[in-house]
C-alpha cells in the first residue's frame, strides 16, 4: 500500500489474531462433530456403569459373588480388560468404562490426528494454509494443539459422566484422565503414520493396525498370566496400569507422556523436510491398466472398497479365532445358580460356560457388521459429495441401480463377515476342543445378518432423506441401540422399552436358538426402508459436501 | 428433426433463491451453441437441469425429445457430459477411467480415443490423483468426446488448459461439428465462445437476457466508427442512434445503433483522413448487458 494512501484512509481495524491460533481454531471447528459424538459416548458410558452396578449389586454379598466369579471370567476380561477391584462401584466402573472407552479413545485418537495431519493436505487445503504466513512448524503445532483441545472436551465429557453417576470428584477426575491418556499416544501414531503414507486411506489402515494390535497385546496379556507383562507393551495396558480407584498408580503417566511425545516430535521432525501431499513412503502414481471390475458402478465400488473389506475380514475374523480358543477355559465352577442368573441378565447370555461365552461375545460381532454396513453406505455418501456420482449419473446410469448396487454390495459384504465370524470362531473353539458343530456355529455367525441388514435400511434412509447429516445418523443409531441393549435392562427400564433396540431381538446361537420370525422382521424392515431410500434418492437433488 | 436440448420454462429454486428463472431455450441437432453468463449466473444449474441431476421446480427440460428428470437413462443415452470440476476416482488410472466410463456409456471409439490421447499428450497410465487439475480436466474431455456422443454438454470445458491444448480443444469441437453433433457449451471464455459457436445465449441472474447468432447480437448493439480527419474537427450535427463517444484534437468516435448511412452522409463532405467501423466485439455485447440497468450480477 501507498505511505499516502495508507495515511488517508485509516486501515480497517482488522481482527487481530495469531495464525496459529487461527489455524488450530480452524482444526477444532472441523471435528467438532466427531469430538462431540465421542464425548456423547463417553459421557453416556461412563455415567451408565456406576449406576447398572449399583442398581444390580446393592448389597456388599452380592458384590462379593460377582468378583469371584465374573470378574476373573477370561471371557468378560477379553472384552473389558483386566479387574482389579470389582467390590466398589469405582474399581467395578473404572473396569467397564475404563476398559471400553480407552480403546475408543484410541480411535479418536487416530481420526483425529489423521484428519488434522493428513486429509487437510490431500484436500489441497494445506497448501492454502501454508501459502500464508503460516509456517510448517506453526501448522503442525496448531494441529496438534487442537487435538489437545478436543482431549480436554473428552475428559470433561467422561468426568462429567462420572460425577452425575455420584462417584467421588478426585477418583473421577483420576479415571477419566486415565481413559483419555490414550489420546495423545494414539494421535502420535497417527501423526506418524500421515507423515509416512502416501495417502490419508494408507495413513488411517497403518493407524488402524496399530490399534488392532495394541487391543490384541491386551487381550492376551489380560488373558494369560503367564505374559501379562506384555500389559506394558500396549497403551490400552497402560490405561489399566494406572489402576483408578484401585490404588493409584500416577508415575505410569509418564509412560504415554514420553511415548506421545517421541511420536509428536519424530512426526514433526520428518513433517519439516517432506513434500507437502507426499508421505515418505513412495506411492505408486503410475500403473498398467487393470480391467477388472470396471463394468458397472458397482464394480468399481467392489473395487475400491476391497482393500476395506480384506481388513474387517481379517480383522473380524481374527478376532472371532481368539474368541474361539478362548470359550475352552471357560467354566461354572463354583458359580451359584442365582449368581449365573445375575450374569446372564448383565452379559446379554449365560457366560460360563464355552458355548454361552461364544454366545455373549457373538453380540459385539453383531455391533461390528452393522458398523461396517454403516461405513459402506458412507462410502456411497462419500461419492456424491466428492461430485463423482454426477460424473456417473449424466452417463446412462439409473439412480436405482447405482444406490441399490451400493446396498446389495454392503449386504454381500456383510454376509462374507457373518460367515467369517462363525467359520473362524468355530475353527478356534474346536482347535481347542470345544464341543461344537460347524452348522451351529455357521448359524451363529448368520446371526449378525439381520440386524446388519435392518441398518443397511436405516442407514440408505438417512443417506436419501439427509445425506450431509447421514454418516452421523447411521452410527448413532447403531452405537445408541447396542448401548440400550447392554444397558436398558441394568437401570431398570420397562421390558417393552428394553426390547426396543433390534440388539435385543438376537436369539444367542448356540445357547440359544436362531429367532427366526425376529429376524425375518429385521431384514423385513430393512428391505422396505432400503425400497423407500432407493425411491427418495430417485426424486432429490444431488448434494455436494 | 428434434431438436438436441428444449427446455419449457425452466425454473429451479434452492430455498429462497431462484438459481434459474424461466428458460426457454432450443437448441437444434448439430448445432453448436454457447452458453454464456459469469459465475453464479446459472449455467451450471442449466446444465444440472438437462442431465436430471436436480429436479426442475417447475417447467421442463428435454434431450432428444426425452424428458431429461423423467427418463434420465434414456435421455442420457446419447450424450456425453464434461464436468466444471474434474472430479474422478483418484485410485484409478487414466486409461481405467476410460475404459470404466466406456462401458457405463455402452461403447466408445477406441481408435479416436487413442488418437486424442496423444492429441492431448496425456500419460494413460498416471492415476488421477497424480495428475494436475488441468491433466484430469483432459481425462474428462477425451472420455465425453471419444464417445461421439449426438450431444456434448461442456461445462467450462477448457478451464485449467493451458493455450496449446485449448487450440486442440477448438479443433475437436470443429470436428465434432463436422460430424454433425450438437455442442453445448458453457463457458465465460468470450473469445473461446466467438471461435465456436453457432448460437449464443446470454445468462443473468437466472434469466437469458439475450441470445442469437453473433450477427443477430451484433445488430442490436452500437457499432464503432472512428474517424481522423485533416486538420480540426468539424461540427456534425446531431444524428438520430449516432452518439459521441469520444474526441480527440483531430478525431471522433462514434457509437451507431441502427442504420450507418446517416452518419456516412453527414461525413461524406467533410476532409476525412480515415475512416474505420467496427462491430462490437462479443465481450462488449456481453459486458453491454451487465453493466445496464440494475448492474446486479449473479452471485
Amino acid at each position: 500500500m501507498v505511505a499516502s494512501a495508507a495515511s488517508d484512509t485509516p486501515r480497517p481495524a482488522a481482527r487481530r489474531s495469531l495464525p496459529v491460533v487461527a489455524a488450530a481454531r480452524r482444526a477444532v471447528t472441523d471435528g467438532r462433530i466427531r469430538t462431540l459424538a465421542f464425548a456423547y459416548l463417553f459421557a453416556a458410558v461412563a455415567y451408565i456403569n456406576p449406576v447398572a452396578y449399583r442398581h444390580t449389586y446393592p448389597t456388599l454379598a452380592q458384590r462379593l459373588a460377582f468378583a469371584h466369579s465374573f470378574g476373573a471370567n477370561k471371557a468378560v476380561v477379553l472384552f473389558y480388560g483386566k479387574a482389579y477391584d470389582l467390590l466398589t462401584i469405582g474399581g467395578y466402573t473404572a473396569w467397564r468404562s475404563g476398559g471400553t472407552l480407552a480403546i475408543f479413545a484410541a480411535i479418536f485418537g487416530l481420526l483425529a490426528a489423521v484428519r488434522a495431519l493428513r486429509t487437510e493436505e490431500d484436500a489441497g487445503r494445506a497448501e492454502l494454509v501454508l501459502a500464508g504466513i503460516v509456517s510448517r512448524r506453526a501448522a503442525y503445532v496448531a494441529s496438534v494443539s487442537a487435538i489437545a483441545a478436543q482431549t480436554v472436551v473428552l475428559w470433561i465429557a467422561a468426568l462429567a459422566g462420572l460425577l452425575i453417576a455420584g462417584l467421588p470428584a478426585g477418583g473421577s477426575a483420576y479415571l477419566a484422565l486415565a481413559i483419555v491418556s490414550v489420546v495423545p499416544v494414539f494421535a502420535g501414531v497417527g501423526a506418524l503414520a500421515s507423515q509416512l503414507a502416501p495417502t490419508r486411506r494408507v495413513a488411517l489402515e497403518l493407524g488402524g493396525a496399530v490399534v488392532a494390535v495394541a487391543f490384541v497385546l491386551r487381550v492376551v496379556a489380560d488373558t494369560s498370566s503367564t505374559v501379562s507383562w506384555l500389559r506394558w507393551a500396549t497403551p490400552l495396558g497402560w490405561a489399566e496400569e494406572l489402576r483408578p480407584f484401585t490404588g493409584a498408580q500416577p508415575l505410569v503417566l509418564l509412560a504415554p507422556l514420553v511415548t506421545s511425545a517421541a511420536l509428536l516430535i519424530a512426526s514433526a521432525a520428518i513433517a519439516r523436510g517432506r513434500d507437502i501431499g507426499r508421505g515418505v513412503l513412495p506411492a505408486r502414481d503410475t500403473a498398467a491398466p487393470r480391467l477388472r471390475l470396471l463394468s458397472s458402478p458397482t464394480a468399481l465400488a467392489l473395487r475400491d472398497a476391497r482393500g476395506t473389506v480384506l481388513v474387517w475380514l481379517a480383522g473380524v475374523g481374527g478376532f472371532a479365532l481368539i474368541v474361539g480358543v478362548i470359550s475352552k477355559s471357560i467354566s461354572s465352577a463354583g458359580i451359584s445358580k442365582q449368581l449365573q442368573r445375575e450374569l446372564a441378565r448383565l452379559g446379554s447370555g449365560s457366560i460360563i460356560t464355552p458355548t454361552g461365552y461364544i454366545s455373549f461375545a457373538l453380540i459385539f460381532f453383531v455391533l461390528a457388521v452393522s458398523l461396517f454396513v454403516c461405513s459402506q453406505v458412507g462410502a456411497a455418501r462419500h461419492e456424491e459429495a466428492e461430485q463423482r456420482l454426477e460424473t456417473l449419473l449424466a452417463l446412462p446410469v439409473a439412480r436405482p441401480r447405482w444406490l441399490g448396487g451400493r446396498l446389495a454390495l454392503a449386504a454381500a459384504s456383510a454376509a462374507a463377515l457373518a460367515l467369517v465370524t462363525g467359520l473362524l470362531m468355530w475353527a478356534g473353539a474346536a482347535a481347542e476342543g470345544v464341543d461344537i458343530s460347524l452348522a451351529r456355529m455357521l448359524e451363529a455367525g448368520a446371526n449378525c445378518l439381520p440386524v446388519a441388514l435392518l441398518f443397511v435400511g436405516i442407514a440408505a434412509l438417512a443417506y436419501a432423506v439427509v445425506p450431509r447429516a447421514s454418516a452421523g445418523v447411521a452410527y448413532g443409531l447403531v452405537a445408541v441401540a447396542f448401548l440400550w441393549n447392554l444397558f436398558g435392562d441394568l437401570i431398570g427400564a420397562p421390558k417393552w422399552l428394553v426390547n426396543a433396540t433390534p440388539f435385543a431381538h438376537v436369539g444367542l446361537v448356540p445357547v440359544q436358538s436362531f429367532r427366526v420370525a425376529a429376524a425375518t422382521v429385521m431384514v423385513g424392515i430393512g428391505t422396505v426402508c432400503a425400497a423407500a431410500a432407493i425411491a427418495i434418492f430417485d426424486r432429490r437433488d444431488l448434494l455436494g459436501s | 428433426m428434434t431438436n438436441a436440448i428444449r427446455t419449457e420454462q425452466l425454473t429451479k429454486r434452492y430455498g429462497g433463491t431462484v438459481a434459474l428463472d424461466a428458460l426457454d431455450l432450443t437448441v437444434a441437432a448439430g448445432e453448436v451453441y454457447g452458453y454464456l453468463g459469469p459465475n453464479g449466473a446459472g449455467k451450471t444449474t442449466t446444465i444440472r437441469l438437462l442431465l436430471g441431476l436436480h429436479r426442475p421446480t417447475s417447467g421442463r427440460a428435454e434431450l432428444f425429445g426425452v424428458d431429461a428428470w423423467r427418463e434420465p437413462v434414456a435421455a442420457h443415452t446419447r450424450v456425453a457430459y464434461v464436468a466444471g470440476e474434474p472430479f474422478l476416482w483418484p485410485s484409478l488410472t487414466s486409461a481405467e477411467t476410460f475404459e470404466f466410463l466406456a462401458r457405463l456409456h455402452g461403447g466408445t471409439d477406441v481408435a479416436y480415443r487413442n488418437e486424442l490421447v496423444e492429441r492431448f499428450q496425456l500419460e494413460p497410465d498416471k492415476k488421477i490423483r497424480a495428475l494436475s487439475k488441468g491433466n484430469r480436466q483432459k481425462v474428462q474431455l477425451i472420455a465425453a468426446l471419444a464417445t461421439r456422443a449426438d450431444l456434448l454438454l461442456l461445462d467450462e470445458p477448457t478451464s485449467g488448459l493451458d493455450p496449446l491444448m485449448e487450440v486442440a480443444f477448438r479443433n475437436c469441437i470443429h470436428e465434432a461439428k463436422g460430424r454433425g453433433q450438437t455442442v453445448f457449451l458453457s463457458s465465460h471464455i468470450l473469445s473461446e465462445v466467438e471461435a465456436l459457436c453457432d448460437r449464443v445465449g446470454i445468462l443473468r441472474n437466472g434469466r437469458l437476457v439475450d441470445q442469437g447468432t453473433l450477427t443477430e447480437l451484433r445488430h442490436l448493439s452500437a457499432q464503432t466508427v472512428e474517424v481522423t480527419f485533416d486538420g480540426e474537427v468539424p461540427q456534425i450535427p446531431p444524428l438520430p442512434g449516432v452518439q459521441v463517444v469520444g474526441a480527440g484534437p483531430s478525431a471522433l468516435r462514434f457509437e451507431v445503433s441502427g442504420p450507418v448511412r446517416p452518419l456516412i452522409e453527414a461525413l461524406a463532405e467533410r476532409p476525412i483522413a480515415t475512416l474505420t467501423s467496427r462491430e462490437p466485439s462479443l465481450e462488449e455485447i456481453f459486458l453491454h448487458h451487465y453493466d445496464s440497468s440494475d448492474g446486479r450480477v449473479g452471485g
